[in-house]
């Protein structure tokens, strides 16, 4: 047992290192003194790079919009999926199994095909392309991970609480806050962080949603061949991964405590 | 259990507690005009626009039913960038799977909960670090003055790489040129995807059933192949669905790494964007939309979909 | 099954209603320039707009913000096709810096609208070779102003050929030895735009005469067929098609590259970072991009608009433009007094090779009106064949 534990331990090592071996390279270009094309070993550092960045205003709008439209993703994800995992739960309904298939399809699909197929549609109503087409597009994937934390959650949770509850005399409105509310928000934060998450950094269906609006990725898709905006890239993956390491790492936390709660 | 309500929100969920049909359409309502309306809607409008044809003449969409343009996609070239992309997609899902799971195992089965928890963050964390940013920093880690062959010349190893890259089909000139390359970059971009649902589909797993293997004599491996492995089918299952259809769709990866050789999702964007052939893509987009529902049939059977 | 036939005719028919009112005509050109909307979005290729963000001495936006009023908003495009789909698809474009094989499409789409040079004080500055190019000029119309233009150029690695560039573009078309004693084979790139099957016919109308060559744009099925032949020769030896300009940089830099069919603006950069990388116009001649400064029909800021198209052909702003991106002024006048561009910049750029340079436009199938329709092979097949080409078949 004891040979086979250390083996185990050096693949999943192995597959660590995989994952973050890139992203040392990523950070350490950061400080890089090139500015068009890079060499292995850099030949200087420098922390000039952080200063371009803070100093563009370009990548402070992209970044706002891509908070807001990961958020406003995220929120209108979290309603859908919550409202269909409440439906699939415990209730049969003709087509319960197409719908979920069609909760699954955008993100079982490839990106490429919910974009172009977006795209279509919005031109044949002649939609104009805006932030709520992006936020469409993102919401339109998102869902699935929102609806697929809720309803594991719910399988999990038991019929008999909500009666009990009901039982001892809690209302409908009562049972959902205090019963089924609680259960769920691990569920809640988990998916909602997911549905973030991916909407942050996508950039396959924005690339068919958006008019002239630049998100983060957008943005850094176009100064990756950009000289001297090359290295900022690097900052803003930097920072973007340093800043976002403590929310996830509490979203982690309190998702986990939930869990071990239940 | 006294906190007090507003009446009428009471009267409400109460109300709809006793109507379930009630309950069902207006839980349903706004996800299904949404998903199926929506979102199926702009699938349909793309299977009809498959139906119209390109103008040769002023290149514009001649909108009257038509097959030509799902015979144009029948052609050798289009079909040999479908079985490349599969192939692809195969290969990346089955290596991702093979790497994913001793990390997935490792996290749900050794780790205390402290590792645990970092480990969780350390497969969450590159998917919050650009995916941009992450695809060209393989091409510094891949090319021929690059990251890996500046290390194996160090390690007075550049006779191996040159061998590795002198197997046919899939060497070339450097790593970042060759099929080799490309592999590496798409198995390392989705692997998170798989380590995530085999990690949860392990931890649903009782530990007392591994041990209880275990105890009843069986061999690491005998308790991996008869016990581990059945009960992570539902995750491997989700998590490949992932890594295939991410490598099925994606065109950035093969602009940027491999040796330029067309992808469907490359295809589809090229026959979109650079043709203005509506139609053609919109016909092609449905080879994934086939190859992707198989896959589904399959994977829910599997227990994916609980899995996701 | 029947009831889905008729229900997709239905919907066909629901979409055909649908997209007639696309093509709204404006009525005529402009004749008066009013008062400024504030704003102008431009569509435009990477690093042609610079505000100085990327380096303050690159600066011809902020200026111009300043006079008129009007925010500049640019949109980057990293080929024609996509202006074209961004221009097409939108409603919310002003501008766009369109090269001739995107320019045509525009026109003959009724996306742009006619300019009335009136209104623009620096049209008589345009260089005489580029006032009525057949690229923006469609039936003595001027659809646009002329911004930039280059030569595709071939670049060329010193450390490999020495001091003497490659007189033939066979170095990237054939398998050959190059003057270091190794093979070509995977060392040379070539662009992934399906406009280079033109740079195919270009090299073959020298060397094969006899398939009688005449414009590389407008190719009947021989000539097609053969200029395929070349690329799929090209395709055994090249490693990698490049598809931005930054990918090739780093090629050339990290990958050993040693030709290949490039822009100046990758060569400038290259040689600004003191890399071994030249270029030249081998024999043959070359393709080349003239872009235009093109407006949309539906303009939301036609006033602003024509304030930029008179803009862009200031001689500072043109000459700022060619030292950064390596093109070449439409205004002559640039060439002179211009720190960044220096003295000899215009030349070192290509000022005297327009007459070697066939310049990108569209093919279409009746040879851009000069033969019956059918005649030429159409782009939408260069594109499908160039895709099959690279995909190796």
């Amino acid at each position: 047992m004891r040979t086979k534990g250390w083996g185990l331990k050096a693949a999943a090592l192995g597959a660590i290192l995989y994952l973050h071996v890139p992203i040392v390279f990523v950070f350490l270009y950061a400080f890089t003194t090139e500015e068009a094309s890079f060499r292995f070993p850099p030949p200087g550092l420098t922390t000039r790079w952080f200063a371009v960045a803070w100093a563009n205003a370009d990548i402070r709008a992209a970044l706002g919009l891509s908070l807001r439209v990961a958020f406003v993703s995220m929120i209108v994800a979290l309603i859908l999926g919550t409202l269909t995992a409440g439906a699939v739960w415990r209730t049969k309904f003709f087509g319960r199994e197409t719908l979920s298939l069609f909760i699954i399809l955008p993100i079982a699909l490839p990106g490429i095909i919910t974009g172009i197929a977006l795209r279509s549609a919005i031109n044949l109503v002649d939609l104009p392309f805006s932030f709520w087409t992006i936020v469409i597009g993102h919401a339109t994937f998102c869902v699935a991970v929102a609806y697929n934390n809720v309803i594991a959650r719910l399988r999990r949770t038991s019929p008999s609480l909500i009666e009990a509850s009901m039982d001892l005399g809690a209302r409908g409105w009562q049972t959902f806050r205090h019963v089924l509310l609680p259960q769920m928000s691990s569920a809640l934060v988990t998916g909602g962080m997911l549905a973030f998450a991916l909407s942050f950094d996508e950039i396959i269906v924005t690339t068919f949603t958006a008019g002239n609006q630049q998100t983060l990725p957008i943005w850094i898709f176009s100064s990756l061949v950009r000289p001297r905006n090359r290295p900022v890239t690097n900052v803003v993956a930097l920072v973007v991964v340093v800043l976002t390491f403590v929310p996830i790492a509490l979203a982690q936390r309190f998702s986990r405590r939930a869990e071990e709660a239940t | 259990m006294t906190t007090p309500e507003k009446p009428t929100i009471q009267r409400i969920a109460t109300a709809l507690y006793r109507r379930p049909r009630l309950r069902l359409a207006l839980l349903l309502g706004v996800p299904l005009l949404w998903m199926v309306g929506v979102y199926g809607g702009s699938i349909a409008s793309l299977l009809v626009q498959s139906f119209f044809k390109l103008d040769s003449f002023s290149g514009t969409v001649d909108r009257s039913l038509t097959l030509d343009t799902w015979r144009d996609l029948f052609t050798g070239a289009n079909m040999s960038v479908a079985a490349r992309t599969i192939g692809m997609a195969a290969s990346v899902t089955i290596a991702s799977v093979v790497i994913a799971f001793p990390l997935a195992y490792y996290m749900a089965r050794y780790a205390s909960r402290r590792t645990k928890a970092v480990l969780v963050m350390a497969v969450l964390v590159p998917l919050w670090s650009s995916y941009l940013v992450r695809v060209y920093s393989w091409k510094l880690i891949l090319s021929a003055d690059g990251i890996v062959s500046w290390f194996f010349g160090r390690l007075g190893l550049s006779g191996l790489l040159d061998a590795i890259l002198g197997l046919p089909g899939i060497g070339g000139p450097s790593l970042s040129v060759s099929f080799l390359g490309q592999f590496l970059v798409f198995v390392y971009i989705w692997l998170p995807y798989m380590v995530l649902p085999i990690q949860a589909a392990l931890e649903r797993v009782p530990r007392s059933f591994l041990e209880a293997s275990a105890d009843l004599g069986a061999r690491p491996a005998t308790t991996f192949r008869k016990v581990a492995w059945p009960l992570a089918i539902p995750g491997v299952a989700a998590g490949s669905i992932f890594t295939f259809s991410l490598t099925l769709g994606d065109y950035i990866i093969p602009t940027v790494i491999g040796d330029s050789s067309p992808f469907i999702g490359l295809a589809i964007y090229s026959y979109q964007g650079v043709a203005g052939n509506l139609p053609l893509a919109a016909a092609f987009a449905f080879v994934p939309i086939a190859v992707m529902g198989l896959y589904l049939v399959g994977a829910k059977r599997l227990g994916a979909f609980e899995a996701l | 099954m029947r009831r889905m036939v008729s229900l997709l005719a239905a919907l066909a028919l629901v979409l055909a209603a649908c997209g007639s009112g696309d093509e709204a005509v404006a009525g005529g050109p402009l004749q008066e320039i009013g008062e400024g909307e504030g704003a102008v979005v431009i569509v435009a290729w990477a690093g042609y707009i610079e505000n100085g963000e990327t380096d303050s001495a690159y600066d011809w936006v902020t200026q111009f913000e300043a006079d008129t009023g009007c925010a500049v908003e640019v949109k980057t495009a990293g080929t024609s096709d996509e202006m074209v789909a961004l221009m097409t698809g939108s409603d919310e474009f002003d501008l766009v810096t369109a090269s001739g094989d995107a320019s045509l499409r525009l026109i003959a789409g009724g996306t742009v609208q006619e300019v009335n040079t009136d209104l623009i004080p620096s049209w008589s500055t345009v260089d005489d070779r580029l006032q009525s190019a057949p690229w923006h000029t469609v039936d003595g119309k001027h659809y646009g102003t002329p911004y930039q233009w280059g030569a595709n150029v071939l670049a060329y690695n010193t450390d490999v050929f020495g001091n003497s560039p490659p007189a033939s573009w066979s170095v990237i078309f054939e398998p050959t030895d190059l003057p270091d004693g190794a093979t070509n084979e995977g060392r040379v790139q070539a662009y992934d735009g399906p406009i280079y099957v033109a740079d195919a016919a270009v090299y073959l109308k020298s060397l094969r005469p006899e398939l009688g060559i005449g414009d590389p744009y407008q190719l009947n099925e021989d000539q097609y067929q053969a200029a395929l032949g070349v690329l799929r020769t090209q395709r055994t030896l090249v490693g990698r098609y490049w598809h931005d300009a930054f990918i090739q940089i780093d090629d050339f830099t990290n990958e050993g590259v040693a030709a290949s069919a490039s822009w100046p603006f990758q060569v400038n950069i290259l040689q600004a970072d003191g890399a071994p990388i030249a270029s030249t116009i081998p024999a043959e001649g070359a393709t080349g991009w003239a872009d235009t400064t093109m407006m949309h029909a539906n303009a939301p800021h036609p006033n602003c608009a024509y304030k930029w198209l008179d803009w862009s052909l200031n001689p500072k702003v043109q000459g700022d433009l060619a030292a950064w991106f390596g093109s070449v002024p439409s205004v002559p006048a640039a060439c002179e007094g211009n720190d960044l561009l220096g003295a000899e910049g215009c030349t070192t750029n290509g000022f005297e090779n327009f007459d070697r340079i066939s310049f990108w436009k569209t093919p279409t199938e009746d040879c851009n009106g000069t033969a019956a329709a059918g005649a030429c092979v159409p782009y939408y097949r260069w594109v499908t064949d160039y895709l099959a080409v690279i995909g190796g078949r």
